[in-house]
C-alpha cells in the first residue's frame, strides 16, 4: 500500500493547523520533545566528534546501545538504562585501552573494532536468550517513535542538560587538544582525561539518539549534521549553531513526515540529512567553481 | 573529512554549547507548552456518543468486539494482513492514533503483542478502559500466547468485553446482554458443535503440530499433542528448534505415532515445510491453521469453524471413524 489510507491525516501545508493536528496526541507531542532533546545534545556532541575524527568511536558506542537494550528487555529493566549503561561504559573500554601518543588513532581505531565487534555478538546472544516473543529487533536497530512516555523525555532532558553542561565546561581545552594535541599537552592541558571524559559523554549521546534513530541510524543525527554544517561555514561557533539548527529541523522534519506516511521514521531522518548534506556539498562547490572564475579568493572558510 | 580550523576556534565555545543548549530547551519547551492547549482537541470523542471506539490489537479479536458491541461499538483493528506474522508487528503512526482516540482498547497481552503496551504508555487517557486478555484469563509472558484458540478463555473474554462495554456505555446495557446471548447461542453455534462432535468422536487421538497456536485447539477438543512443547514455542517465538526435538518429531511422522499434522500456514520456515511433505509422505493427513483471521474479512467464527471442519475432515481421513 503505498497511499495513505481513507482516514489518514493529510498534511496541509498549513503548518500551524498541522501542528495543532499532531500535537493533540500524547505520543507526538513526546516524540517532538524527545527529538528536540536529542538532535541538539547530538549535534553538538557530534560537531565535536567529527572535528575529533572518532566517528568510528562514535559508531561503535551506537553499536553497544543494541545490546544494552536488549540486555534489558532479557532481564525485564528500562532500555533506557541498558542504553545508557552499555553506551557509557563501551567509552570507558575505548577510553581505557587506548594508547597515548603518536600511534594513538590507529591504536584507538584497533581497539574500538574489537570493542564493536564484541558489543554485536553480546546483543546477538541476548536475544536468543530471550524466551518470550522479543519485540521487534528492528525497532531497536531502525527507531521507533511512537512509544516514548513522559519519564523517557524526561530522563533525556536531564542527561542531555548534563552532557551539554559538561561540553560547556570542557569545550574550550578540549577544542584546543583535538586542534593540535601536542601543543595542547605542552601547555598543561589534560589532553587525554579530556579524550576520556568526551568519549563518555559521546557514550551518553549515542545512547540518547539510539532510542530515537536506532543503533544503526545513529549517525543521522550524530554526523550528517554536523558534516553539513561545516560544509557550509568554516567559522568554528557558526558551524556549531548550524548543527544543532540542522539536527534539529532533521529531526522534526522526519517526525512530520513519518507522522503523515506511513514509512520508518528513520529512513525520513536519514534521507532529510543527506539531501540536507549532498545540497550543501553542491552549493560550495558551486561557490567554488564561481569564486574561481571570478578571480576572488575568499572561499566558504576552512582549508580547500 | 575536511579540516575546519581557522584561529577563531578558540574564541568562545562554551558559550555556542550553551546557546545550542537554549535551542534544545526552547525547542522542547514549546512542544509542551502548545500541547496543553491543544489536547482539548483530543480525537476521543466518547462523551455524548452512543459508538464506543475500540480499538483491537489483532483482528481476531476485533471480530469479536464488533459482533459484541453491535451497533454501539466501531472497532479499528491493527493486526489485519494475513501474510504478515504479528509475532514481528512494527506499528504505524496511524496505529497510535487509533490507541490515542480509543474509548477501550483490546490487546492480547503474553508478549504477543508488547508493541501495544508501549503505545499504551504513550498515550495516557484516564478515560479509556484496557482489555490484556492475557491478564484476564491469568496467563504471564512466556505462556502460550494464543488464547483465542482456547474455547474457554474465549468466553472470559465475551464476559468481559460485554462487562466493559456495560460500564462505558451503561444506558445500553440491556442491549449488550441480547447482543452476548445472540453471539454466545447462534453466531458460536457450529464451532462450539464442531468442537464438542471432534471431542466426542476422537478425543485422545495423537496429533503433530507446527507451533504452540495449535496446543490450546487440542486441549479444547481433547485431542492429545505430541509434539515437544519445548519445539511448538520456538517455532511460534522464531527461535530455534533443537536438534532432539527435531529428530523425536520425525521419528513420530515415520513411525505414524500422530494420527494427524497441523500446522500454521502464517508461520511455516524450512522445518515446518519439511514436516508437512514427509507427514504427506507417509499419508498422514495434514490440516492448516492460521495466526489472524483468514481471509482477513472473515468473522471469528466462519474462521475457526472452517478450520476445525479441516481438523475434523483430516481425522475422519485418518481414523475412518
Amino acid at each position: 500500500m503505498l497511499l495513505a489510507d481513507a482516514n489518514s491525516p493529510v498534511f496541509s501545508w498549513n503548518l500551524l493547523a498541522d501542528f495543532q493536528e499532531m500535537w493533540a496526541y500524547p505520543f507526538m507531542v513526546n516524540a517532538f520533545r524527545a527529538g528536540a532533546i536529542v538532535s541538539v545534545v547530538c549535534a553538538v556532541v557530534g560537531w565535536f566528534m567529527v572535528l575529533r575524527r572518532q566517528t568510528f568511536a562514535g559508531h561503535t558506542l551506537s553499536v553497544a546501545a543494541f545490546p544494552g537494550a536488549s540486555l534489558a528487555i532479557l532481564v525485564g529493566v528500562s532500555t533506557s538504562l541498558g542504553y545508557f549503561g552499555f553506551c557509557v561504559a563501551a567509552a570507558l573500554v575505548i577510553a581505557a585501552l587506548g594508547r597515548k601518543g603518536r600511534d594513538a588513532g590507529a591504536e584507538e581505531s584497533a581497539v574500538t573494532g574489537t570493542v564493536q565487534a564484541f558489543a554485536l555478538a553480546c546483543g546477538y546472544l541476548f536475544i536468543s536468550l530471550y524466551k518470550g516473543l522479543l519485540e521487534g529487533p528492528t525497532a531497536l536497530l531502525f527507531g521507533s517513535f511512537l512509544g516514548i512516555t513522559t519519564g523517557q523525555v524526561l530522563l533525556l532532558a536531564v542527561v542531555g542538560a548534563v552532557v551539554l553542561a559538561v561540553l560547556a565546561v570542557i569545550g574550550r581545552p578540549l577544542l584546543f587538544a583535538t586542534v593540535d594535541p601536542e601543543v595542547a599537552a605542552g601547555r598543561g592541558v589534560p589532553v587525554r582525561l579530556l579524550s576520556a571524559l568526551f568519549l563518555v559523554l559521546l557514550g551518553a549521546a549515542t545512547a540518547e539518539a539510539s532510542q530515537i534513530t536506532g543503533t544503526l541510524l545513529v549517525f543521522a543525527l550524530m554526523v550528517v549534521p554536523a558534516a553539513t554544517a561545516q560544509q557550509l561555514t568554516g567559522r568554528p561557533g557558526l558551524s556549531l549553531l548550524l548543527a544543532a539548527l540542522i539536527g534539529l529541523a532533521c529531526c522534526w522534519g522526519g517526525l512530520i513526515a513519518a507522522y503523515y506516511q506511513p514509512y520508518p521514521l528513520g529512513f525520513f531522518v536519514t534521507t532529510i540529512a543527506f539531501t540536507g548534506y549532498v545540497l550543501a556539498h553542491l552549493g560550495r562547490a558551486l561557490h567554488g567553481a564561481l569564486g574561481r572564475t571570478r578571480g576572488s579568493s575568499f572561499g566558504l572558510g576552512g582549508a580547500a | 573529512m575536511r579540516a575546519v580550523l581557522p584561529r577563531s576556534v578558540r574564541r568562545h565555545p562554551a558559550r555556542l554549547v550553551l546557546s545550542a543548549a537554549a535551542v534544545a530547551a526552547l525547542a522542547a519547551t514549546s512542544a509542551c507548552s502548545t500541547s496543553s492547549s491543544t489536547a482539548k482537541a483530543s480525537p476521543s470523542a466518547a462523551a455524548g456518543s452512543n459508538t464506543i471506539q475500540v480499538v483491537a490489537a489483532e483482528n481476531f479479536w476485533g471480530s469479536i468486539a464488533t459482533q459484541l458491541g453491535g451497533s454501539h461499538v466501531k472497532v479499528t483493528s491493527i493486526i489485519t494482513n494475513p501474510d504478515t506474522d504479528p509475532h514481528s508487528y512494527e506499528p504505524t503512526a496511524g496505529d497510535a492514533r487509533t490507541i490515542a482516540g480509543a474509548d477501550y482498547a483490546i490487546t492480547n497481552g503474553i508478549g504477543y503483542d508488547a508493541w501495544s503496551d508501549k503505545l499504551l504508555a504513550a498515550n495516557p487517557a484516564p478515560s479509556r478502559t484496557t482489555l490484556k486478555v492475557g491478564d484476564l484469563v491469568g496467563k504471564k509472558e512466556g505462556d502460550n500466547p494464543h488464547q483465542w484458540y482456547s474455547h474457554d478463555s474465549l468466553y472470559k473474554v465475551i464476559d468481559q468485553v460485554i462487562a466493559d462495554y456495560k460500564k462505558i456505555d451503561p444506558a445500553d446495557a440491556a442491549y449488550f446482554d441480547t447482543q452476548k446471548q445472540t453471539f454466545e447461542t447462534q453466531t458460536l453455534a457450529k464451532y462450539n458443535q464442531l468442537e464438542s462432535d471432534i471431542k466426542a468422536k476422537y478425543a485422545g487421538t495423537p496429533i503433530g503440530a507446527s507451533e504452540s497456536i495449535v496446543t490450546p485447539l487440542a486441549e479444547s477438543t481433547g485431542l492429545k499433542m505430541m509434539t515437544p512443547a519445548t519445539f511448538l514455542s520456538a517455532e511460534s517465538e522464531g527461535t530455534d528448534p533443537t536438534a532432539a526435538d527435531k529428530a523425536t518429531i520425525d521419528q513420530q511422522i515415520s513411525g505414524k505415532q500422530i494420527k494427524i499434522y497441523v500446522y500454521n500456514t502464517q508461520n511455516s520456515n524450512p522445518d515446518v515445510v519439511a514436516q508437512v511433505n514427509a507427514a504427506k509422505a507417509q499419508g498422514i493427513p495434514v490440516a492448516q491453521v492460521t495466526e489472524t483471521l483468514a481471509p482477513a474479512g472473515a468473522t471469528f467464527q466462519d474462521w475457526q469453524t472452517q478450520e476445525l471442519q479441516g481438523i475434523a475432515d483430516a481425522l475422519k481421513a485418518a481414523t475412518g471413524k
